[in-house]
Order: C-alpha cells, then structure tokens, then sequence
C-alpha cells in the first residue's frame, strides 16, 4: 500500500506554500517530516486531510496496483495542539467515539482497556477534559485516531508535550504498528527523527525531498539534513 | 508619553482596520465584487484605516451630543422645575451616575491587553496617556453641544462652557477614589461586573437625576456653579493623584488576567458563555442513549445553568406576570376591557417578546465555544451524515427548551382574552396560541440555521462575519419596530403564523442542503 502525492499545489492568497510537492509513502515506514517553521508541514497534513483545498495535484492511495481517492476512514489525523470537547469527561468522549464507529472498529474493548493503554490513571478517566492537562488531552485524541485502525497516521508534532515515559511508549507503540500503517510524524527534534524514523523527508520550497542516509554516520547525516533545510535561506 | 499614547493608537487602528476589511470580506456580495487582490491592496487598508479614524472622531461628536439630546434635552421639557434648571439638574446627577459607571482605567478593553501585555509597552504610560485622551475626548465632544443646547434651554454661557469640566472633575475624582480604594484593599474592581455599591449608586444619581426636577426640586446656576467649584477643587487633588499612582501594572494584571479579559466583552451572552466555560460546566449528567443523542443529551445537562436554568426562570416570570394581570382584572374592572383590547391589538409586541426571551443566540455560541470548535477538528464530525443528523438533534432540544416559556405565553393570552370578556370571533383564541408557539419555533430555527450556514464565530466568540451581524441587527429591527404597532390579532397572527411557517420550512430545507458544506471552522 502507498500514499500517492502528486505535484501538489497550494496557495494562500498570493502566498505558494506548497509548490508541487510529490511523494509516495509506503506501508511498514515510518516518516519523519523535517521543515522549517512556516515550511508548510501541518498545511500538507491539512491538505491530505482535506481540511484543505488543494489547488492542483493529486492524492491518491494505491493498493495493490490499483489507485483509489482517499476515504475518511483512511486516516488518523493527530493535531499539535490537541482539541477535545471540554464539556465531556474522558470515559464520555471514549464511549461517544466508540458508539458512532461501532462498525468500523473490529474489536471493540472495554473503555477501561482504552485508557490502560495510554495510562491515563482511574482518577482522571471521570473528570471533565477540559480540566486535562495538554499531555492528557494529546493522549486523548492520540487514542481516538488509533482506536479507529486508519492506515494512514498523520501525527504533527505529537511527542513533544508527553512525559518521557509516554512518550518512550510512544514510541514503541508506533514501532509496533507500523508494519501495517503509513505513519508521518512531523517534529523538529532531530534526535528523535532520526532515532524512530526509517525515512527521513524535508519539506523546504514548497516540495518534498527524500534524505538518502547512504552510509553517512549520524553526525555526517545530521549536517546533511541541516544544510538542506538551510537551503530555503539562499532562494 | 506622547510616544505611548502615538503607539497605542496605531495599534488600536491596525486592528480595527484588520477588522473592518475581515468582515467586509465575509459578506459575499462584496466579497464578489472585489477582487482578491483588491484585500491586500494599500488602498483598501487605507481606506478602512480612515474609516476607522472617522468613526473615532464621529463617535466623539455623536455619542456626546446624542447623550444630551435624548437624555437630557427632550425631557426637561417635561419637568415641574424650569428648562434651564432641569437641565442643569439633570446633567449633574447624570454625571455622577457617569463616574460610578465608568473611569475608563477599570475598563477591562482588548486594547489594554494588547498593548500592555503582548506589545510589553509601559503600563503607566499607556494607561495615563489613554487616560488623559479620554479626557480630552470629553471636554472635545461636550463643548459644541453643551454649548448649543445649554443656551437653547436658557442656560447662562459661563455654566454651559463649564459643563465639560464639570464632567472631566467628577470622572477624576471617581478614578482616584477607584485607585485609593485598590491601594487598601488591594483589589482591582472590574468596572463591567456587577458591583452592589455602584449599583446602588447609579440608581439614586438617576432617581435623584430625573425625578427630583420632576417634583419641582432642582438645583439652579448658583448651586451648580457651587458644586463645581467644591468639585473642579477636589479633581486638582485627584489629578495630581492619578499622575502620581505607580501601581497602573499590577491593576492591569488583575483586570486583564484571561478570564476577566474575556469576561469584559461587551456581548452579554458572550460573557455568560465565557463564564459557563470556566464554571457552570455541571459535571452531574447521565444519559442512556448512545452516539449523537449521547453526545447532545450530555451537551444540553452540562449546560443546563445556561440552557434550561434560564429557560425556567423566564418561565417562571412570565407565570409571575400572567398571574398578576388575572388578578388585576378581577380586582380592577376597569383593567378588563384594558387588557382585552391588548389581547386583540397587541400581538406585534409579543415578537419583541419572544424575541428577547429566546435563548437561541446563547445557546449557538454555547455550542461553538464548548463543543463544535474542538470537535469540528475531527474528521467523522464533518461527516454530512453526522453534521445533519446532530443538527435535528440540536434543534429539538433547542426548540423543547425555548417552548417552555412560549407555552406559558401561548396558553395563557387565550386565558387572558377569555377572562376579560373574551371576543365574537373564535380564531382569535386560536391565532393567540398559534402564532405564539410559531414564532418560539421560528426563533430556534432562525438561530440555529444562521449557526450552521454562516458560522460566525471563532474561539473568541467575536463575531467575524458581516452577513451574520447584518442578519441579526436586521432580526432585532423589524422585532424592536413591531413593538407599539396596534394591529388586529386576526390580521397580524395569520401573518405572522404564515410566515413562520413559510420561513421554517424554507431555512430547514437551506440547512439540510447546504449545512453539510457551511459548518465549519473559520
Ligand atoms: N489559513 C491560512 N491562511 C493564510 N496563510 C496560511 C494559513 N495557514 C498557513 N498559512 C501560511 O502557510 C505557511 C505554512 O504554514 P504551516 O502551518 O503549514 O507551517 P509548519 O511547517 O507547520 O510550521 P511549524 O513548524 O511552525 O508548525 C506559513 O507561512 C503560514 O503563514
Ligand atoms: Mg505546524
């Protein structure tokens, strides 16, 4: 399975964020997004999530050999800044989830398993959210884009507010599922990048370019992938 | 200080300029009209920057000379006491009423928390340069109009020339009490929460303002030239107080922490909405069903002190007064035919009624505020099939709770016209009660269907969408026009009943076509 880009185009006003961007993301690879601020990441998640318009190209998920649109479904969407409905409380929002994707989820486990698997502790699981802490509420919308076993996993900045502990976890979770999703993780820790991703991708004028690491050590590859975002600079 | 006070005022303008050429932009005729281009031209930001300078200077002039005009010059006329001295009477208390009201430096504004806050600009400086601005902006705008109304009413010129300072002394003197009165207890007031001692005091300065005069008992030029003097010398002492104040930053902080930023929104239900975020969230709430009807069921309990608290209360009220006006016709027979005529001319006024006691507007932005902006970030959320099927969700709680009031008015105006000797024709009954359970639905949907094919907000709850406000000053025109038109019942309620009808269906069909595209994050 692979998600198609194709020259994908997108402007805000006069402003050309994405200048034909192409890519094909494949199942079973973890790929880390790198870009400058600004560079246009979350636009691009937008924009495969069709929060956005795209002005011209194409998405398109391939499956064995055949090409077909992107579904909803499809996609598991983690923003960076999390946003949860604040009047529920974290076992409402699990079972309201649940309740209204009853048929898309193959197994449905108790909501306790749920919040076990998160660890996000008894105590909390009846409060309000919108008395969460940010860790929590990212672990909250984390869980509900997994729950629903998208292929595609779009995770824009996810790590950076979860304790180590999470986000080691984390970590390891993503690892675990991999060989059955496409995974874009957008981050600007490099460490980290480079310590959990397979492919290395960077967004700097408008397109996407793949880091061949060859066989450069860590800090040979590191510099090559600062020389490329400092690339945008010059232009 | 001059510096500051330049600065501010850029910054005050740049947003207002952004402001005007946003909501310029979401009313889709000119949207059509210019071309995109046309937004970031340095024309159009010039000319919205001009706007925005003359509505500045207008408001200056207007406010004040409408303040006079139609609180003072109109009705001193109708005083026992002379025109010149009501005038003068009137002006005075009013004044004082002016200074518990408002001091400008215990304004919570946006502008304040820009500047101070996020632009880092000198909390002492901005607050006094501002301060003196809005000083100036008073003796400015008083002047022309003290002037030419005072010498109408037969006003001695000295008085009439004095009057603005008159306004400017008593401010400072409100505003140095307000600063000595933060010094011991060391709590900033908010000037737009509910104060008790103000309050109190606004309500005798008007008692005293208007009804003293009334009476016959008003103060003549020699007294006001005398409490001017006794106050133009407390102000010397007051001034040198506010210049000499240090501590403008730490009111700043208090004034202008997040909640109490957003508290001071002028939109009264944006506060009650802002509060209920921080607050009335009722953690009590259980609900059997499941999906969407689970999600709107525990949206409704949660804010049930917004929603069915307050729809109660109305209920209540409107009881309260049903019950009164059933005891005044048995009591006073001349109250009878009264009331009668009422139940057969006044229908027009129950649209201002029903429109005022509709919680429509509360309960959108209820909704934007504490649900849809989170939850419209998720993809199933944006389903048609979801927005839709939460939308009729919405809209029968919506409808039940606004009905809970309207029937009280629905069943008990047929009451009422019965009790009072009732009338030939027996449609009236019926128009009565039909047209006021229309016109409580017609609201709800009015409400809900604007929500969902323009929504307006953002998580400010600043309304950034000119359609929106035009349609809603619009709704509340036609309503506020109605009231006092005498029209028989049998005439207006079959309109109006039509009316209501035609539009409910033709605003649900435009919400189940095109909601699914239109509800959405701005
Ligand atoms: N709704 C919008 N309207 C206009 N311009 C926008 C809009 N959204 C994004 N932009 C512009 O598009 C560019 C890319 O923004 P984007 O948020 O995608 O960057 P990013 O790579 O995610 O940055 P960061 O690393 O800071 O998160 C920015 O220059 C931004 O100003
Ligand atoms: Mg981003």
């Amino acid at each position: 399975m692979k998600l198609i880009l194709n020259h994908i185009v997108k402007s805000f006003d006069k402003k050309e964020v994405l200048r034909g961007a192409s890519f094909a993301f494949e199942k079973g690879k973890i790929y880390g997004l790198l870009g400058r601020n600004g560079s246009g990441k979350t636009t691009l998640f937008n924009c495969i999530n069709e929060d956005l318009k795209i002005d011209n190209g194409s998405i398109l998920l391939e499956e064995n050999r055949v090409k077909r649109e992107l579904c909803p479904d499809d996609i598991g969407y983690v923003l960076s800044t999390p946003v949860v409905p604040e009047f529920l409380t974290g076992r409402e929002f699990l079972k309201f989830f649940l309740d209204i994707n009853m048929k898309k989820i193959p197994d449905i486990k108790p909501i306790d398993e749920y919040f076990n698997f998160v660890k996000i502790g008894m105590e909390d699981r009846d409060r309000l959210l919108k008395d969460y802490s940010h860790g929590m509420k990212s672990k909250m919308q984390m869980l509900v884009s997994f729950i629903a076993n998208p292929c595609i996993l779009l995770l824009d900045e996810p790590l950076t507010s979860f304790d180590v502990v999470v986000a080691d976890e984390m970590k390891r979770l993503l690892r675990q599922i991999k060989k059955d999703h496409i995974i874009i993780f957008s981050t600007h820790i490099m460490e980290l990048a480079l310590d959990l991703c397979d492919e290395i991708v960077i967004l700097s004028g408008g397109v996407l370019e793949n880091m061949e690491k060859d066989d450069l050590s860590n800090e040979a590859f590191k510099d090559k992938i600062i020389q490329a975002l400092r690339k945008d600079e010059n232009d | 200080m001059i510096d500051t006070f330049l600065m501010s005022f850029r910054l005050k303008n740049a947003y207002q300029t952004n402001g005007i050429i946003y909501s310029l932009k979401s009313i889709p005729v000119i949207k059509k009209l210019l071309p995109v281009s046309l937004y970031r031209s340095p024309g159009l930001k010039r000319l919205a920057n001009f706007v925005s300078i003359l509505w500045e200077i207008i408001s200056t002039f207007l406010s004040k000379l409408l303040y006079l005009f139609i609180m003072i010059f109109l009705l001193k006329d109708h005083m026992k006491s002379s025109p010149a001295n009501s005038f003068m009477h009137i002006f005075f208390f009013l004044t004082v009423a002016g200074g518990f009201l408002n001091t400008q430096i215990f304004d919570p504004t946006r502008d304040k928390y820009y500047a101070i806050f996020l632009m880092r600009m000198s909390a002492r400086k901005y607050m006094l340069s501002n301060y003196f601005y809005f000083l100036l902006k008073i003796v400015v705008g008083f002047l022309p109009f003290t002037l030419l109304l005072g010498l109408l009413s037969g006003i001695p010129m000295v008085i009439c020339l004095l009057m603005p300072l008159f306004v400017v002394s008593v401010k400072l003197v409100f505003t140095a009490f307000a600063l000595h009165s933060y010094v011991r207890t060391g709590h900033a007031k908010n000037e737009n929460k509910f104060n008790p001692v103000a309050l109190i005091g606004i309500a005798a300065s008007l008692v005293a303002a208007y009804l003293l005069p009334f009476l016959g008992y008003a103060i003549n030029g020699a007294i006001f030239l005398t409490l001017f003097v006794i106050s133009a010398v407390m102000a010397v002492f007051s001034f040198s107080y506010v210049l000499k104040f240090r501590e403008y930053r730490s009111i700043c902080k208090e004034l202008l922490t997040a909640d109490s930023f957003v508290m001071n929104r002028k939109d009264m239900a944006a506060r009650a909405v802002q509060k209920s975020l921080q607050t009335n969230i009722e953690i009590k709430a259980t609900s059997s069903k499941s999906g969407y009807q689970y999600f709107n069921d525990l949206f409704v309990q949660r804010h049930s002190m917004l929603l069915t608290k307050s729809a109660k209360y109305i209920t209540l009220i409107s009881l309260t007064v049903l019950a009164f006006s059933i005891t005044a016709c048995f009591l006073i027979h001349e109250a009878k035919p009264v009331i009668n005529g009422m139940m057969l001319t006044f229908l027009p006024y129950f649209l201002f009624v029903m429109y005022f006691i509709n919680r429509g507007k509360v309960i959108t932005q209820a909704m934007f505020m504490n649900c849809d902006h989170s939850m419209l970030t998720y993809r199933f959320y944006r389903q048609p099939r979801a927005i839709l099927f939460l939308f009729t969700e919405r809209l029968k709680s919506i409808i039940w709770i606004n009905l809970m009031p309207a029937s009280v008015l629905a069943f008990g105006l047929p009451l009422l016209l019965w009790l009072t000797g009732g009338t030939d024709n027996v449609l009236n009954y019926v128009l009565l009660f039909v047209s006021i359970v229309a016109m409580s639905v017609f609201f709800s949907v009015h409400n809900m269907v604007l929500y969902y094919l323009l929504q307006p907000y953002n998580i400010g709850l600043e309304i950034k969408n000119g359609t929106f406000s035009i349609l809603n000053s619009f709704t509340y025109f036609v309503c506020y026009f109605a009231i006092g038109k005498k029209v028989p019942t049998l005439i207006f309620g079959t309109l109006i009943s039509v009316f209501c009808i035609v539009y409910i269906a033709v605003a649900l069909i435009l919400a189940y076509r095109l909601a699914p595209k239109t509800f959405k994050l701005r």
